[in-house]
């Protein structure tokens, strides 16, 4: 306890150095915890824009589908019917169950003009195109519930997605339906004459060609620069394109409030069998680990190195204190003083720099992390419409995990330079001027 | 003088050897798989990932050089279809749909491992350039092509052709990014009318999905039909 008096009064002889040392310190604490409150915001922006904008939080196919998702095999479906999707919903936990079907189409786009009488070409800026895009056809009312995200980013495009069942409305992402030189259906609007409407052609279950008509209803804002040649249609539209009456290929589900999504994942294999897989929101997006890797690898390689250089910053300063106090030193140990104390002392500087430095700094960067996230980040990707909005947080873990490397980093930062004081030989160092 | 009297003999010792032109390999090409004029019924089968097959059978109509005219006849739901080319436009009439909606050349040919341009528009003479190169392949030419314009089937091909009579052995066809994407081989060499010789099974392998393959395979092919101009307008589609 003495110690603990010596070593504070020893700091406060020098105020302006001991000011500037916890200065660096608590700049370099507040700083890694504001970053990594950043990195945890920018994740949980991911996940909240996939798993409420585009997966849900659990997903279920017919076996084998996810392994060859990349082709979006319309042959590995499921029979959907409401005894199916009852069987599902009633596994404990399950929220609300959204049937989709997710499939490759041309969009043929009609022409600006009717034809010529004489048959000749249109000139080419009035000709329709025909495009490669991929669709996600769900039944509104329920995906609604599932991924209310997708209903931000329409809300924030133009016009809106008919809930009607015998809708022939398709979504696209704006860009694209401008890029297209699509015009949009106005909401009531009696539908223009067939030759006047796009239409999808793909091939349908058995890879035989065959297209609907469709109306552009709606467009969606860009969240991500590869959201742009996506579309949403009804279900029973795209089952009737297909030939899949009564099929899907995917089930996305809500949790209920409070349920555990690994526990609810075994009730529903268990509850759906072998023939079914199931899979996490996490299992879907498999960058996200990766993403999420690679961050946290740049934060601590970049994390280390400020607070080597904050360390360092109180190797300096204690090394200072002890040249200082050489003669002092040399009093104390012709007094009686052991090495071992003179060593204790230096630490214990060191120590309550890093206790006061780490505290300080841990305040200032969670007050930092309470403002960021209550103002929210707006962040708007790289060619994205609608900005996502970034909340840091920051786990108790980490920040005791700072505090601490704080406390014991200053401390060692103290050895150096407490070494050398208590290798001091009393006689030369009281001789020293 | 006498150098320039050198040179023309090992130019026509080279000719007498018998390296074509890739005009006249082009020519031949264009001449035996898209004649000006035909009508011809095909057979389409195509073999997916998961080892089924489906096969289509098709009525076409070619005048002109660039017009050309599909009826689907089989199976069942492709049945009523039909394609219509004209120059660069390409069209499909659904029956369901009662209309035409615009197709792109390289999109799947029914859903098979053709594009439209391989079966519509082969007129290499016009969409490609070349250059005759040494040929891994015995007995064969090996021409390099590359596409003239953006409405081609392929970025680029490299076609082989028997040194006997320059009939299309197998053809290597290359994407955008310079990519394998599809290979294809022409075999059962049979005369189709009186003095009309060519393969009449075309294989085209994908070579971004190896399990999946289509054949085309001609069953008849008439070059001295008279086809009405009336087949290649688009309100004559469905009727």
């Amino acid at each position: 306890m003495a110690l603990l008096k010596l070593a504070v009064r020893n700091l406060l002889r020098n105020r302006k150095r001991t000011v500037i040392t916890l200065v660096a310190l608590v700049v370099g604490v507040s700083a890694m915890i504001a970053t990594r409150a950043f990195i945890n915001g920018f994740r949980g922006m991911i996940i909240e824009n996939q798993t409420r904008g585009v997966l849900g939080e659990l997903q279920v196919h017919h076996v084998g589908y996810v392994a060859n998702v990349q082709s979006s095999p319309l042959t590995i479906d499921m029979v959907d019917s409401p005894e199916v999707r009852a069987k599902i919903a009633a596994v404990p936990g399950v929220g609300v169950v959204s049937p989709r079907i997710d499939f490759g189409a041309q969009l043929s786009t009609p022409d600006r003009t009717p034809p010529h009488e004489d048959g000749s070409e249109l000139p080419e800026a009035d000709r329709g195109t025909s495009t490669f895009m991929m669709v996600t056809a769900f039944e509104p009312a329920l995906e609604k519930q599932v991924t209310p995200r997708r209903w931000d980013w329409i809300g924030a495009g133009r016009g809106t997605m008919s809930e009607a069942g015998d809708s022939t409305s398709l979504v696209l992402n704006d860009d694209f339906a401008r890029a297209l030189k699509l015009e949009l259906l106005p909401a009531g609007a009696a539908l223009p004459p067939v030759e006047r409407q796009a239409a999808l052609i793909t091939g349908d279950r058995e890879q035989a060609l065959n297209g609907e008509n469709v109306v552009i209803g709606g467009t969606f804002a860009s969240v991500t620069a590869n959201d742009r040649r996506i579309g949403f249609l009804p279900l029973a539209l795209a089952q009737r394109l297909l030939r899949m009456e009564g099929r899907v290929t995917e089930y996305g589900l809500t949790l209920e409030p409070g349920a555990d999504l690994e526990q609810v994942k075994a009730g529903l294999q268990a509850a759906l069998g072998p023939e079914y897989e199931v899979h996490t929101w996490a299992e879907r997006i498999p960058f996200l680990t990766d993403l999420v890797e690679t961050q946290t690898k740049i934060f601590n390689i970049v994390s280390t190195i400020v607070l080597l250089v904050v360390l360092l910053g109180i190797v300096n300063a204690m090394l200072m204190s002890v040249l200082e106090r050489v003669r002092e030193i040399g009093t104390m140990l012709a007094v009686g003083m052991r090495r071992s104390q003179i060593t204790r002392m230096f630490l214990m500087e060191g120590a309550v720099l890093g206790v006061v430095g780490g505290v300080l700094g841990i305040a200032v960067g969670l007050l930092l992390v309470l403002v960021m996230s209550q103002a929210g980040i707006e962040l708007p990707a790289p060619g994205a419409k609608v900005a996502s909005v970034i909340h840091p947080t920051v786990e108790p873990f980490f920040v005791v995990r700072t505090l601490a490397q704080a406390v014991i980093g200053s401390a060692l930062a103290a050895i150096l330079p407490a070494r050398r004081a208590a290798a001091l030989r009393p006689v030369e160092a009281l001789a020293h001027t | 003088m006498r150098t320039a009297l050198i040179c023309t003999l090992l130019l026509s010792t080279q000719a007498l050897a018998g390296a074509p032109t890739v005009d006249d390999i082009l020519k031949k090409y264009d001449a035996i798989m898209g004649p000006t004029v035909f009508e011809a019924e095909n057979e389409m089968t195509s073999t997916r990932e998961d080892g089924t097959t489906r096969t289509y059978v098709m009525k076409m109509l070619k005048k002109d050089s660039d017009k050309f005219r599909i009826y689907f006849t089989g199976p069942a739901a492709v049945k009523g279809q039909e394609i219509l080319r004209i120059g660069d436009n390409a069209w499909v009439y659904l029956p369901n749909l009662k209309r035409a909606t615009r197709i792109a050349n390289r999109e799947s040919f029914q859903g098979g491992d053709f594009n439209n341009a391989d079966v519509l528009r082969v007129n290499y003479q016009a969409d490609y350039s070349g250059t005759l190169i040494d040929s891994d392949v015995p007995d064969t030419w090996c021409v390099q092509l590359k596409a003239k314009n953006a409405e081609t089937s392929y970025d680029a091909i490299t076609l082989y052709v028997r040194k006997s009579d320059l009939l299309p052995v197998k053809g290597k066809y290359f994407g955008t990014s310079g990519k394998l994407i599809r290979s294809a081989e022409f075999t059962d060499v049979k005369e189709l009318s009186k003095g009309f010789v060519r393969p009449v099974k075309v294989v085209m392998h994908n070579e971004l999905v190896p399990a999946r393959k289509s054949e085309m395979v001609v069953r008849e092919m008439k070059l001295d039909v008279e086809v009405p101009a009336q087949r290649f307008t688009q309100t004559d589609l469905g009727k």
